[in-house]
């Protein structure tokens, strides 16, 4: 699992490549939770990610609820369409906001 | 396919779905399929590790095996951890709550069960043996 950040323009970038499963994810929610500060916005990039199990759901959830808590923004680019899949059954996909790539990822939370 | 054996850790999920992401190539099971085959085998090897061998103070092993049927991909995981059966756990029935809301368990066997075209559990001589079962798109000639 390789997780790189950048800040951009006040917005923070996470990049994740490689499969989320139980092993994983725990990576991925303590690398990413500490990030999570007053009014962040943040942009997970899940181009390189192939797989995701429920344990990733879990960090995302984590996730979502870290950023609802200090009124931050968040937002999810390049699902797999099996993740997308996955992330729609379960009804998460109706609580996250989506977009297809980084920069429409970035234009979404610069509108707000 | 040959059956492999895995240490009963999180570390060894990785291997397990390299082996069946093969045996579903092998078989010629579509991409789609495929995801979701992973994935049931992958959230049953987890709750095996997580509950049925570290949370019970266990230590063993997973076996895994896939064979290719005229009409099907079976794949078996095996065990010797403490007796779970999957079905048992009950369907989340939140799945409109807001996620913000809810809590989170049974997520894993949800997508289990929603992903296989048939899944059974049996337990006979302190061995657990879930049973993941996917269509093959065409009839293919059965592997010994």
């Amino acid at each position: 699992m390789e997780i790189r950040t950048e800040t951009t323009g006040g917005i923070t970038v996470v990049s994740l490549r490689g499969d989320i499963d139980a092993s994983t994810a725990p990576q991925v929610q303590e690398s990413v939770l500490p990030l999570v500060t007053a009014g962040s916005k943040l942009l997970m990039d899940m181009t390189g990610v192939p797989y995701m199990s429920s344990a990733g759901l879990r960090a995302l959830l984590s996730l979502y609820r870290q950023v609802a808590a200090k009124d931050g923004k968040l937002v999810l680019v390049g699902l797999s369409e099996e993740i997308a899949d996955t992330m729609s059954i379960t009804g998460f996909l109706d609580f996250f906001a989506a977009r297809g790539t980084a920069a429409e990822g970035l234009q979404f939370l610069q509108e707000g | 396919m040959d059956a492999k054996l895995f240490p009963g850790t999180l570390e060894s999920l990785a291997g397990i779905a390299d082996y069946v992401l093969a045996a579903a190539a092998h078989s010629g099971l579509d991409k789609r399929a495929t995801y979701r085959l992973r994935l049931a085998v992958d959230e049953v090897a987890t709750n095996i590790v997580a509950h049925g061998y570290v949370e019970a103070g266990l230590s063993g092993h997973i076996q895994v095996v896939a064979t290719t049927h005229s009409d099907r991909l079976q794949v078996i995981l095996e065990d010797t951890a403490i007796p779970y059966n999957p079905l048992t756990q009950a369907t989340p029935d939140n799945l409109d709550t807001p996620i913000a809301e809810r809590p989170l368990g049974g997520l894993g066997v949800f997508l289990t069960i929603q992903g296989c075209d048939r899944f059974a559990y049996e337990y006979h001589d302190g061995h657990n043996r879930n049973i993941f079962e996917m269509n093959l798109p065409t009839p293919t000639e059965p592997t010994p």
